[in-house]
């Protein structure tokens, strides 16, 4: 199984946003878009979930699959309790009984537990995020798609929501997409980075990163040369 | 929060207290009882007042027709405010008659209901004509204010449509509902004493209020007023009761 993006092209009243893109992937990896910021990143992951088409090119993999979601804001409902707020997307899927024990083992993946029953607003924002992690692997999906959903949170936080996504994602494979405009987050998330080009969006280039997650840290010199080869290809004309 | 919540009685004890003083010492200044009567004659009034056998009837006729009219306010704005917040075309077909019954005159709206209607039903109408419009602009901006990014969420999970209505929109929506049902409530009272005044139904504080005017009974006017201040005061309270047990997330 394989998802394809061929040769898409975007544009909003004639600005051109994505551009003959191309990309071919294998199922269960975990993708990284990286490019600038308002570079086409959203809009290709809108395509990708079919809430908007592709002007030309088209897309193959995706259709009748599950998609998950992890927005950059932790989108709860304030009125909902932890697990109400994961049972919201699961009700009408699946049966009380199976949805209670997901709940608790997505609740307990993300060290949770003690918290299911209260309100958002009695969580601090990476706890809130994690609830939203925790909603994503939850909802019977194929796909994650993830829309710089650690941006603007503190170093800590990152790596922390980091590690909690690995670990979910370790346990529980999906194909997941990864937008995001930060080389450090994409080298150490990504098995496959994607750079792309400034508006409109097109592949500069595709970085292989086979390095084991437990093996990413700061002075791991094979991390190094991939960070240089993103460098590299960043800042090279297209 | 102990101790901030027993500084907050004080203070508004005291604050009743200095009200009580500076009105007695008014009356006592003036020295007519016709123009001012004192809060211990005011009180004496009132005593006499709860304890005839005609008091109950009277306060139970203008409750009922409050209630009546704030409950079908309540429903129509509701309904329509959903339907307006919902559809484009009903917001802007609805739209001139709302502006016409927000922008009439309470006491237009009175005196026709009195040519229109028997005098038992004129406040209940009037009521409902002031009552509306709150409560439907208010059920307009919550389905207007809806967080849109919390929608997009429920759309992207395919969250079934019946349910992102009543677990998105419905409680989005039940803030803007009270705050309106607050403000309605408030109005009530004081718009359906108006409209009693003037149509004079059999039984009403309005029409007590009247006829204690008539007869220059300045301290039953009083009295009567304090009744209608603690009716209002009870409701006001009943619904921010209502209020903190409905929301219990925030």
């Amino acid at each position: 199984m394989s998802f394809t993006i061929d040769h898409v092209n975007k544009s909003f009243a004639g600005l051109e946003v994505i551009k003959d893109l191309f990309m071919q992937v294998e199922e269960n990896q975990i993708i990284c878009i990286l490019g600038p910021s308002g570079a086409g990143k959203t809009t290709l992951l809108n395509i990708i979930s079919g809430v908007i088409p592709a002007d030309r090119g088209k897309i193959s993999g995706f259709a009748d699959k599950n998609i998950s979601y992890l927005f950059q804001e932790h989108r709860l409902l304030p009125w909902k309790t932890v697990e109400d707020n994961i049972d919201f997307v699961l009700k009408d899927k699946i049966s009380l009984k199976e949805r209670k024990r997901i709940i608790a083992h997505y609740l307990d993946m993300v060290d949770l537990t003690a918290f299911s029953a209260y309100y958002p607003s009695q969580l601090s924002g990476g706890m809130k995020q994690r609830v939203a992690l925790a909603r994503a692997f939850a909802y019977p999906s194929e796909i994650l798609l993830m829309d710089e959903p650690f941006k603007g949170l503190d170093y800590h936080l990152k790596r922390t929501l980091r590690e909690a996504f690995i670990k979910l994602w370790q346990a529980d494979k999906r194909s997941v997409f990864f937008v995001t405009h930060d080389i450090e987050e994409a080298l150490l998330m990504g098995q496959e980075i994607y750079v792309l080009t400034d508006r409109p969006a097109t592949v500069k280039g595709k970085v292989p990163n086979p390095i084991p997650y437990y093996e990413r840290t700061r002075n791991n010199s094979a991390l190094q040369r991939i960070e240089n080869e993103i460098h590299q290809l960043l800042s090279s004309r297209v | 929060m102990e101790t901030s919540s027993i500084k907050t009685i004080l203070v508004t004890a005291a604050s009743i207290l200095v009200m009580v003083i500076t009105w007695h010492l008014l009356a006592l200044m003036l020295g007519h009882e016709y123009i001012l009567p004192t809060p211990a004659e005011t009180a004496r009034q009132m005593i006499i007042l709860v304890s005839s056998a005609g008091f109950w009837p009277v306060v139970l006729a203008t409750i009922g027709r409050g209630l009546l009219g704030f409950i079908i306010s309540l429903g129509l704005g509701v309904i329509l405010g959903l339907v307006a917040g919902f559809s484009k075309a009903a917001y802007w077909l609805l739209q001139p008659w709302v502006t016409v019954v927000r922008s009439t005159p309470v006491m237009s709206v009175i005196i026709l209901a009195i040519i229109w209607f028997e005098s038992n039903l004129v406040p209940v109408v009037v009521t409902l004509l002031i009552l509306f419009p709150i409560i439907y602009g208010n059920v307009v901006a919550g389905i207007m204010n809806i967080n849109k990014e919390l929608l997009e969420m429920a759309r992207m999970y395919k969250v079934k449509t019946w349910r992102i209505v009543t677990e998105l929109y419905l409680p989005s929506i039940l803030p803007f509902l009270l705050a309106g049902a607050s403000t309605a409530m408030g109005i009530a009272w004081k718009v359906i004493i108006a409209a009693e005044i003037l149509s004079q139904p059999q039984l009403g504080i309005g029409t007590n209020l009247m006829i204690a005017k008539i007869d220059f009974a300045t301290a039953q006017v009083f009295a009567w007023t304090v009744v209608a201040i603690v009716i209002s005061f009870v409701f006001e309270y009943l619904i921010r009761l209502i209020e903190t047990r409905l929301n219990t997330w925030s």
